[in-house]
C-alpha cells in the first residue's frame, strides 16, 4: 500500500527519504498518551454507548495532497486511504479488527464474507461466501459477479495500473505468452488481458468462479494468508452486465465518474486540486444489519485537500470552528512537534486525548548488494561499524523512529519478534554509535581486506550529512566509502545501477511478514535491491507461505527475519515513527464507549470507523 | 498600426513554436522517468515497459512532439482500451495519467483562481502604490514622504511567504477574523470569495505596492521639474490637473510596462500565496506537477504562461501609444 504517483513528493515533503517507494499497511502499536494500550474486543459500533451519531467529521489533507492518489478499488494502495475508504465507501471480503492493540488490531475479521475464508489443505484454493443484505448505493445487491469483476480489472494493466497486482501474482493464470516487445500485447502481465480486452477470459473464469454467493479463488501456489490479500485490490465493482456504464475504466473514481459505494457513506461530490474537497453523505441503502464492523457515527465526512502543511498543524492545534472535528492526514511538521509533544511518546496535557505518536508503516534500512559484497563477515562489519545513533540524530531523533533490529516491524503484529542482532548475536552488545573494533575483527575473520564500497542515497542536505556519518563511522573500521548522491529517480536508478549499499525503506502491504521478507530478499516481490538469491532461504519462505497455522506461520517469519538480519541482506536502521493530531471534538469509540485515541495498527492510520463527533 | 500588429502576432506565433520545441525537449530530457513514477510500487521491467508504452514515451521524441502538436489542432484519444476512452478535443494539451485529468481542464479550472488573485492584488497595489507615490512626491523631503517610503521599504523587504504565514496565523488561526480559505467562484458565493481572497490580495499587494510607490514617486518627481509642467502651473491650472493630467500621465509609461509584466507574471501563478492559502491556481498546479514529474501538465502550463507573457508584452507596447501621445507605433 503506497502512493504510487505521489510518494516521491509526499515523502520528500516529510523529509523521509526511505519512504519514497515503501509500501504501507502496517500500523503502529503506539497509543495516545494516557492510553496504556488497554485493548479489548471490538463490539459492534452501532451499539456503542456514549459515542454519538451525527455531525460532520473533516479530514484535512496537506498541500502535497491535491486529491486522493487513487480511489478506484483496484488502484488504491496507500494505507491511510485504504483505511478511510474501508471505513466509509468500500467493503471487502475480510478486514482488520479495530483495536488499539497491535496484534489484535492486525487480526483478520469477516466483512462482506460470512467468515474469514476457507482454504483447502495446501492453501492453494480459497472460498468466501457473501453475507445477505450487501447492497450498492442504488439498492441493488452486491453479487459474487461484482466481486469477480472487480478482481478481473487488475489484469487490465493497459488501463488499470499503479494498483496492487497480487491478483496477477497469486491467481492460477499463466503469464502472458507474448514476450516480443514489438507486439503491443506484450504489455499485458498475464495471459488474461482483463475484462475490457477479454483475451484469456476462460483462464480467469477457471481461476475465479462464482457459485451462488460463494466465490472461489484458485491460486498458483500455497498462500496461507490469502484472506489478508483479499483486503487489497480485491474490492467489488459493479459488473457491466448488471450495471452497464458504471465502470468507466481509467476514469472510474474520478470526479466525472464517482465510485459506487457499498459502505455506510457514498460520495456526494468530489473536486480535485488544491482547495478541492470530497463530501461523503450517508448511504441510505447500506444495511447496518449486514455490517457490524463500521460505526458510521458522523452524518457526513468532508475531506479537504491541499492545505499548507504548517497551517494545517496550526489549525488543528487551535481547533477552532469546524477544525474541532477534523483529523489530520499525514504527519505533524517537525517544527510544530514541540508545541504538541513533550517527548516523542508523550503529548502535552492539552493535547493528551487527540495527539498520537507512534510507528508509521515503514522500516528503514540500508540495502547491501550481496553479489558485490559476498562475504557475510564483511557485511556484518559494515553493520557493526555504522553509527546509527548519529544518523538518527541527524534525521530527526526519537520523533523519527526507534532503532530497528530487523525488517519486520513490531506493529506488524505477531510476525515480529526481537532478533537480538544488536544485543546478543555477536556475543556482545553493539552500541548504537557503532563498534569499529568489533568491525575490524569481523573483517579480519572474513579473510579479506577491508572493502572499498560505494554508498547510494537520494541527494538532499540531510542525506549529505548522513553520508558523512556513514563515511566516517565505516572509515573507523577501515572501510572506505565513496558517496554517490542520486539527484532524482533514486529507486529507478538503484534498481538498475545500484552500488554496494544504499538507503531504502519498506512497509508491509498487509500485516503479515509475507509482504516484507519475500519482496525484500527474493525476486517474488520486485524489491530485491540486495540481489539476494538464497535457495534455502527461498525454500523456507515457500514453507511459510504454505503454513496455515497462523502461529506456526508467524514463527516461520520471525526466523526468516532473524536469518536475513544476521546474514546482513540489508542493515536494519530504524522503525519509523510519525505524529498526528485531531481536533478537540473528535472522539473514538472503543469497546462500545468513548476511549483514548489510538493509531490503528492495520494501516498505521486513524481508526476511521470508530471516530465520532463529541 | 495594422502592419505593426500583424508583424507582432506573427512574431508571437514563431516564438510560441520555438518555445514549444524547447519546453518539450527540455522536460523530456529530464532525468526523472514519468513512466516509472506512474508504474506502481513493484515496478518490474515488464510493467515499466508496459507503462511506458501506455503513456507513449516509448516513441522517438520527435514523434512524441508531432503527436503533441497535432493534438493541439486535431485532438486526441487517451486510454483507448478503457470502456470509456478519454476524448481530448482540440486544443488538446494532453492527459495527466497521474491525476486522471485532461491538461486543458486542469488549467481551465486553475486559471480563474489565479486570475482573480492576480487582478484583485493588481488593483490593490496599483491604487495604493500610485496614490501614495504621488503623495510622497508632492511631499518630497518632508516627514510624510519619509514615512511612506520607509513603510514601503519594510513591505518590500519581507518575503511573501513570511507575510502570508504571519497573516494566516493571526488573522485566520489565532483571531478567527476570517474562516480558513476555501476558494469559491465570486459569482457563486461572493462573500466567501472575498473572505478567502482578501488576505492573499493583501499579501501580494504589500509586496508589489512598495515597488510601485517608489516608481511612481520617482516618475512624478522627474516630470514635475519639466518645463511643460512649469508652463501648466504658470497658466494657472489647478494643481490637481497639473499632477494628474500632465505629470502623472507622462510618467506612467514605465509604470505601465512594469505593471503589464508583473500582472502577466502573476497570471502564471503566484506560487507562494496560492500554496499558503490553499488556492487551487496555476502556481499550485505547476509546483505539484513538477514534483510529480507530470510532463503533460508542466508542458501545458509553461506554454500557457509563455503565451500570457508574450501577449502582455504586446498589450503594453500598444498601450504606450494610448498613454503617451509622443509614442507612435510603426
Amino acid at each position: 500500500m503506497h502512493r504510487p504517483q505521489s510518494w516521491v513528493y509526499r515523502a520528500s515533503a516529510l523529509g523521509v527519504v526511505g519512504m519514497l517507494i515503501a509500501a504501507c499497511g502496517t500500523g503502529s502499536p503506539s497509543v495516545a498518551p494516557g492510553n496504556t494500550g488497554t485493548a479489548g474486543t471490538t463490539a459492534p459500533e452501532s451499539a456503542a454507548a456514549g459515542a454519538k451519531k451525527g455531525g460532520t467529521l473533516y479530514l484535512l489533507q496537506p498541500s502535497t495532497s491535491q486529491e486522493w492518489n487513487q480511489i478506484d478499488p483496484q488502484r488504491a494502495y496507500t494505507g491511510e486511504d485504504l483505511a478511510f475508504f474501508g471505513a466509509t465507501i468500500y467493503r471487502s471480503l475480510t478486514a482488520y479488527k479495530y483495536d488499539p492493540d497491535p496484534v489484535k488490531g492486525t487480526s483478520i475479521v469477516p466483512d462482506m464474507a460470512t467468515d474469514t475464508g476457507t482454504a483447502n489443505p495446501d492453501a492453494t484454493e480459497w472460498s468466501f461466501t457473501l453475507k445477505d443484505g450487501l447492497t450498492w448505493q442504488d439498492g441493488s445487491e452486491v453479487t459474487c459477479e461484482d466481486l469477480k469483476y472487480g478482481v478481473s480489472r487488475t489484469f487490465a494493466n493497459d488501463v488499470i495500473n499503479q494498483g496492487p497486482t497480487y491478483a496477477i501474482a497469486y491467481l492460477d493464470i499463466p503469464a502472458n505468452p507474448v514476450t516480443d516487445t514489438a507486439d503491443p500485447n506484450s504489455a499485458f502481465l498475464s495471459a488474461y488481458y482483463g475484462p475490457y480486452n477479454k483475451t484469456g477470459q476462460d483462464l480467469f473464469d477457471k481461476a475465479v468462479s462464482c457459485n451462488g454467493k460463494t466465490i472461489t479463488f484458485k491460486l498458483n501456489g500455497p498462500h496461507a494468508d490469502f484472506n489478508y490479500t483479499t483486503t487489497l485490490g480485491f474490492g467489488a465493482v459493479p459488473n457491466p452486465t448488471d450495471h452497464p456504464g458504471v465502470d468507466t475504466g481509467e476514469q472510474y473514481g474520478q470526479p466525472d465518474s464517482l465510485p459506487w459505494s457499498n459502505g455506510p457513506y457514498m460520495v456526494e461530490s468530489y473536486s480535485t486540486g488544491n482547495g478541492g474537497e470530497m463530501t461523503l453523505v450517508r448511504n441510505d441503502k447500506w444495511d447496518p444489519t449486514s455490517d457490524d464492523y463500521r460505526g458510521a457515527y458522523p452524518d457526513k465526512w468532508v475531506v479537504k485537500f491541499g492545505i499548507e502543511d504548517k497551517i494545517l498543524d496550526q489549525r488543528l492545534i487551535a481547533s477552532a470552528g469546524d477544525d474541532a472535528t477534523a483529523v489530520q492526514y499525514g504527519a505533524v511538521q517537525p517544527e510544530n512537534l514541540s508545541s504538541i509533544f513533550s517527548d516523542s511518546e508523550t503529548a502535552l496535557p492539552e493535547f493528551a486525548d487527540r495527539a498520537i505518536s507512534g510507528f508509521d508503516p515503514y522500516s528503514r534500512y540500508y540495502f547491501v548488494d550481496v553479489t558485490k559484497t559476498k562475504n557475510v563477515k564483511l557485511r556484518q562489519a559494515m553493520a557493526v561499524a555504522l553509527d546509527r545513533e548519529a544518523i538518527l540524530a541527524n534525521v530527526g531523533g526519537d520523533f523519527y523512529g526507534t532503532y530497528a533490529d530487523g525488517f519486520v516491524k513490531p506493529n506488524i503484529g505477531q510476525d515480529y519478534a526481537p532478533t537480538g542482532f544488536w544485543d546478543t548475536f555477536f556475543g556482545q552488545a553493539v552500541p548504537n554509535a557503532g563498534d569499529p573494533e568489533l568491525a575490524k575483527k569481523l573483517i579480519t575473520d572474513s579473510g579479506e581486506a577491508a572493502p572499498g564500497i560505494t554508498f547510494d542515497f537520494p541527494d538532499s542536505p540531510t542525506n549529505q550529512k548522513t553520508a558523512a556519518i556513514v563515511i566516517n563511522s565505516l572509515g573507523l573500521a577501515g572501510i572506505t566509502v565513496t558517496p554517490n548522491p542520486i539527484a532524482s529517480s533514486y529507486y529507478a536508478t538503484v534498481f538498475t545501477n545500484g552500488h554496494n549499499f544504499g538507503t531504502a525503506g519498506w512497509g508491509a502491504d498487509w500485516p503479515n511478514a509475507s509482504t516484507v521478507i519475500p519482496p525484500l530478499f527474493t525476486d517474488k516481490g520486485g524489491w530485491n535491491l540486495s540481489h539476494v538469491a538464497d535457495k534455502d532461504f527461498e525454500a523456507k519462505i515457500d514453507a511459510a507461505f504454505a503454513e496455515l497455522d497462523r502461529a506456526a506461520q508467524a514463527k516461520d517469519w520471525q526466523d526468516l527475519n532473524k536469518y536475513a538480519t544476521e546474514n546482513v541482506f540489508a542493515i536494519p536502521t530504524f522503525f519509523g515513527k510519525s505524529q498526528t493530531i485531531a481536533g478537540n471534538a473528535v472522539g473514538v469509540a472503543i469497546d462500545g464507549a468513548p476511549g483514548a485515541m489510538y493509531r490503528w495498527a492495520a494501516y498505521g492510520s486513524w481508526p476511521y470507523a470508530q471516530l465520532f463527533v463529541k | 498600426m495594422a502592419a505593426y500588429l500583424v508583424r507582432r502576432v506573427l512574431m508571437m506565433v514563431m516564438l510560441l513554436f520555438l518555445l514549444s520545441i524547447t519546453v518539450f525537449a527540455l522536460f523530456n530530457a529530464l532525468p526523472s522517468d514519468p513512466a516509472r513514477l506512474t508504474c506502481g510500487k513493484v515496478c518490474t521491467p515488464a510493467l515499466l515497459e508496459a507503462n511506458r508504452r501506455r503513456l507513449g514515451y516509448d516513441k522517438p521524441l520527435l514523434e512524441q512532439y508531432e503527436i503533441f502538436v497535432s493534438g493541439i489542432f486535431t485532438g486526441r484519444e487517451f486510454s483507448s482500451s478503457s470502456p470509456k476512452p478519454i476524448q481530448c478535443p482540440p486544443p488538446c494539451l494532453g492527459y495527466s495519467y497521474s491525476r486522471h485529468q485532461l491538461v486543458l481542464d486542469m488549467i481551465a479550472k486553475a486559471a480563474p483562481v489565479t486570475f482573480w488573485l492576480a487582478i484583485g492584488a493588481f488593483i490593490m497595489w496599483l491604487a495604493v502604490g500610485i496614490s501614495l507615490g504621488i503623495f510622497a512626491a508632492l511631499k518630497r523631503g518632508r516627514w510624510p514622504d519619509r514615512l511612506v517610503m520607509g513603510v514601503s521599504l519594510v513591505g518590500y523587504s519581507f518575503p511573501s511567504f513570511f507575510i502570508g504565514l504571519l497573516l494566516y496565523q493571526f488573522v485566520i488561526v489565532q483571531w478567527n477574523l476570517l474562516p480558513p480559505p476555501q476558494y469559491v467562484s465570486p459569482f457563486d458565493k461572493p462573500i466567501q470569495f472575498l473572505q478567502t481572497m482578501i488576505v492573499p490580495w493583501i499579501v501580494l499587494a504589500v509586496l508589489y505596492t512598495a515597488f510601485y510607490m517608489r516608481l511612481t514617486r520617482n516618475q512624478v518627481l522627474e516630470v514635475l521639474n519639466d518645463d511643460y509642467v512649469r508652463t501648466a502651473r504658470a497658466k494657472g491650472l489647478p494643481e490637481r490637473t497639473v499632477v494628474v493630467k500632465h505629470a502623472l500621465r507622462a510618467g506612467l509609461t514605465p509604470i505601465v510596462t512594469a505593471a503589464g509584466l508583473d500582472l502577466a507574471g502573476l497570471l502564471g501563478g503566484a506560487i507562494i500565496s496560492e500554496t499558503i492559502f490553499s488556492l487551487p491556481g496555476l502556481g499550485n498546479l505547476a509546483v505539484t506537477s513538477v514534483l510529480q514529474s507530470d510532463l503533460p501538465v508542466i508542458t501545458g502550463i509553461t506554454l500557457l504562461v509563455a503565451t500570457i507573457i508574450i501577449f502582455a508584452n504586446l498589450v503594453v507596447d500598444l498601450l504606450y501609444a494610448v498613454i503617451d501621445p509622443r509614442v507612435r507605433l510603426a
